[in-house]
């Protein structure tokens, strides 16, 4: 309505520009309250001698990052936090890329056979991880029966009881629940390729290995990043599934970087426990920064 | 129109303010204090019993369950929150042994000394040793204990007569010659057969064991000043005498540091397949169930010990205290003298199996008739050990199972595991110990 602007039409609007920030207060609160305050508290905190059974609290600098740096447990749990992250979403990204392929094409029931591969997404991770591990149960779980039963082995397997068996266990459960994830970003992005490029490259008698290899996988490749970038986000904090699964055993074998912090919260430690966060956030920084240069992403984004 | 729409806007938000700043208000014509405890359905149950019962007798103060999970590890964690943040909520919790001492130090536990004495409250019913060593504090009582746990040993009754035996080894000696001419006979037609099984997987159980083998040789973890003696030449001593066990006698089984936690070893000796087990107090009802192959074959006995020394049981179990920021002290130590009563801890005995906390209880004529064994179970209890009481214990088991369980399996000599565990365990003390106790 530009015809009406006036002076009484600005007043309105200032006064409307007032009511928009009331209306939004409860969102900035709540974002502020939530998100800002826990960040710079635990940043804050890292500064700091704070253990509940050593008091009083103490400003000690860099003290916590000194420890941190000889902290043989931490090192091996910021590897294994990397491990499985490189593992995990290597198997997501090549599962959830050959689901979405799957998905794309034309078939009967295809929309039920999009419903049934996201379903695992859907169930919260607590759950599926609880479900998980009554499936690697040594006693009564599914998998062992299926293994005796159909003679894989001859006797039951403790799947969460050795250090390896527990990492390749939880990466598993990781992948069955993520790789829909990746499946729905990557169909998104199959969808949106012209259909003219592969008639094309038909008539000119490209195979379909070589319609994918120079079709789709360049086309794709903008989407693989951002989703490289969620997933490698989300599995280095990985947390709720191994905290259900392991508990971040066999002695200590599958404590990842956020697990190692909770213990040190458990332990009372809160200073050393920060300082452990805050080097999540940056390690988790440093990979995010390894992608956009890998992926030029910043260059998509200007054309 | 839209002027209208704007003040509806705004009354909604300023009422939805004042509920939410009105919300907490209201008062509450009965103290009512929260209890935390966590466990099986049946464990649960009967606590609600308590409580029922405690709120007949008592007008005016309600309890409230607040329900933890079963897992231990969890339940710690469900406290540790509201403490930590210095919640007056809940009141009155259980506590496992093993984290008595972080919640002591942290002073999230409030003194009972001032109740006990202005009510004469008797705590010589208790197990002396338990009080000083497991609930005191600095010298503070910061909780009592609810119900007890304490390694024994189990045997089998049948096979020791049977190889001309009399009565159970009392030296780790004894039991390696029973054990080795009980399992050359028994393997002849059972060739699953072991001497005996011990929990040995890299885990807290085998810290409880460890325990057990070196304070029956004189040995321990820390000094009484709190300094760490890992690398003690009793320590070592004991340590390479559970390292033989496995490898040079070969009467426990090579899955002993791997796979032996408490399950796996009732499993083993309640299928026929042992001579002797250590475990807990809970085996005993599960190897005399109906379907138990060695039902009524099984004897307990305290656990051996080295020449010269005495015989040692770790302590568990779960003891009762108050958290310090409540408000309602008063309400909560009448909660908490209502579950340590006679009738109660009778109760925990008769209905859920448990241990009690209480020493006279164990000579009280029904329990003894429903758990005979409890009888046996006292003597170990009056000297159970428990494990160290310091706020940063679970750093140290971390070490202490790390170098134990790599001695065991053969992978380092128990000299240099112990000499090492000795170093790391000074760089924590070091780290954590700035309060001495």
């Amino acid at each position: 309505m530009p015809a009406k602007l006036g002076r009484g039409a600005i007043s309105s609007s200032s006064s409307e520009a007032g009511l928009a920030y009331l209306l939004l207060a409860p969102v900035i609160i709540l974002v502020g309250g939530l998100i800002l305050v826990p960040v710079f508290g635990t940043l804050t905190l890292s500064f700091f001698r704070d253990v509940s059974f050593l008091p009083p609290v103490k400003f000690i600098g860099l003290a916590n990052y000194r420890r941190l740096l000889s902290d043989p447990n931490f090192w091996y749990s910021a590897f294994v936090t990397v491990m499985f992250a490189l593992v995990a979403v290597f198997f997501e990204t090549v599962l959830g890329l050959f689901y979405a392929l799957v998905i794309n094409e034309k078939f009967r029931l295809r929309g039920i056979m999009r419903a049934v591969v996201l379903i695992p997404w859907a169930i919260p991770t607590i759950v599926s991880a609880k479900i998980w591990q009554l499936m690697y149960n040594f006693n009564y779980g599914l998998l062992n029966y299926l293994f005796v039963h159909f003679h894989l082995s001859s006797h039951p397997v403790n799947w969460l009881g050795t250090p390896l068996s527990a990492f390749t266990s939880i990466v598993v459960s990781d992948v069955w629940k993520t790789a829909p994830f990746m499946a729905i970003l990557f169909l998104a992005g199959l969808q949106s390729i012209p259909a003219a490029l592969y008639e094309a490259a038909m008539v000119d008698g490209a195979s379909m290995f070589q319609r994918f290899w120079n079709i789709t996988l360049p086309m794709l490749r903008p989407i693989i990043v951002i989703a490289l970038i969620f997933r490698t986000i989300d599995s280095l904090r990985i947390f709720d599934l191994i905290y259900v699964l392991t508990g971040g055993g066999p002695a200590g074998s599958t404590t990842s970087i956020s697990v190692y912090g909770f213990k040190l919260y458990i332990l009372g430690d809160f200073g050393y426990g920060s300082a452990v966060s805050v080097f999540t956030f940056v390690l988790i920084l440093l990979f995010t920064i390894m992608y956009l240069k890998m992926g030029r992403f910043q260059e998509g984004m200007k054309h | 129109m839209k002027r209208l729409v704007r003040s509806l806007v705004v009354v909604l938000v300023v009422g939805l303010v004042l509920s939410f700043a009105f919300s907490g208000v209201g008062v509450a014509a009965n103290t009512t204090i929260v209890f935390a405890v966590g466990g099986a359905p049946s464990e649960i149950d009967y606590w609600h019993k308590v409580i029922k019962s405690f709120e007949e007798k008592n007008p005016g103060i309600s309890v409230d369950l607040l329900r933890q999970p079963m897992n231990t590890a969890v339940r710690m964690q469900t406290l540790v929150t509201p403490l930590s943040s210095k919640e007056s909520t809940p009141d009155v919790f259980l506590m496992d042994v093993a984290w008595v001492g972080q919640f002591a130090a942290s002073g999230w536990l409030t003194p009972l000394n001032k109740f006990v004495t202005k009510d004469h409250y008797d705590l010589n019913v208790f197990f002396k040793k338990t009080i000083k060593l497991a609930d005191t504090y600095k010298s503070k009582l910061i909780a009592l204990p609810v119900y007890i746990d304490a390694g024994l040993l189990y045997y089998r009754k049948d096979l020791l007569k049977k190889y001309g035996y009399s009565h159970p080894p009392v030296t780790w000696k004894e039991l390696v010659e029973v054990a080795q001419k009980v399992q050359a006979g028994e393997r002849k037609h059972n060739p699953k057969f072991w001497g005996f099984v011990w929990q040995g997987k890299q885990y807290e159980g085998l810290v409880c064991d460890f325990l057990e083998f070196i304070v029956s040789n004189g040995g321990n973890i820390l000094n009484s000043k709190g300094q760490p003696v890992l690398n003690s030449p009793n320590n070592v001593e004991a340590l390479t005498f559970m390292r033989d066990l496995i490898h040079k006698y070969k009467i426990s089984p090579p899955n002993t540091y791997t796979e032996m936690m408490e399950e796996p070893v009732r499993r083993t000796f309640q299928s026929g397949n042992a001579m002797f087990e250590r475990n807990w107090p809970y085996a005993w009802g599960l190897h005399n169930s109906e379907k138990s192959p060695v039902k009524g074959e099984v004897g307990i006995a305290p656990l051996p010990h080295f020449p010269g020394h005495e015989s040692a049981a770790t302590l568990g179990g779960w003891h009762i205290g108050m958290n310090v920021y409540s408000k309602r002290k008063l309400a909560a130590w009448k909660f908490i003298k209502f579950v340590e009563s006679y009738n109660t801890e009778k109760g925990f005995a008769m209905n859920l199996g448990w241990n009690p906390g209480r020493q006279d209880v164990y000579k009280d004529r029904d329990v003894i008739a429903k758990a005979p064994y409890l009888k046996a179970l006292r003597k170990v209890f009056v000297g159970a050990v428990p494990r160290p009481g310091v706020p940063y214990y679970t750093k140290l088991s971390d070490i202490i199972q790390k170098y134990v369980n790599a001695a065991i399996a053969g992978k380092m000599s128990p000299k240099s595991a112990l000499d090492r565990a000795q170093s790391e365990a000074k760089i924590i003390v070091s780290q954590y110990g700035g309060t001495t106790k």
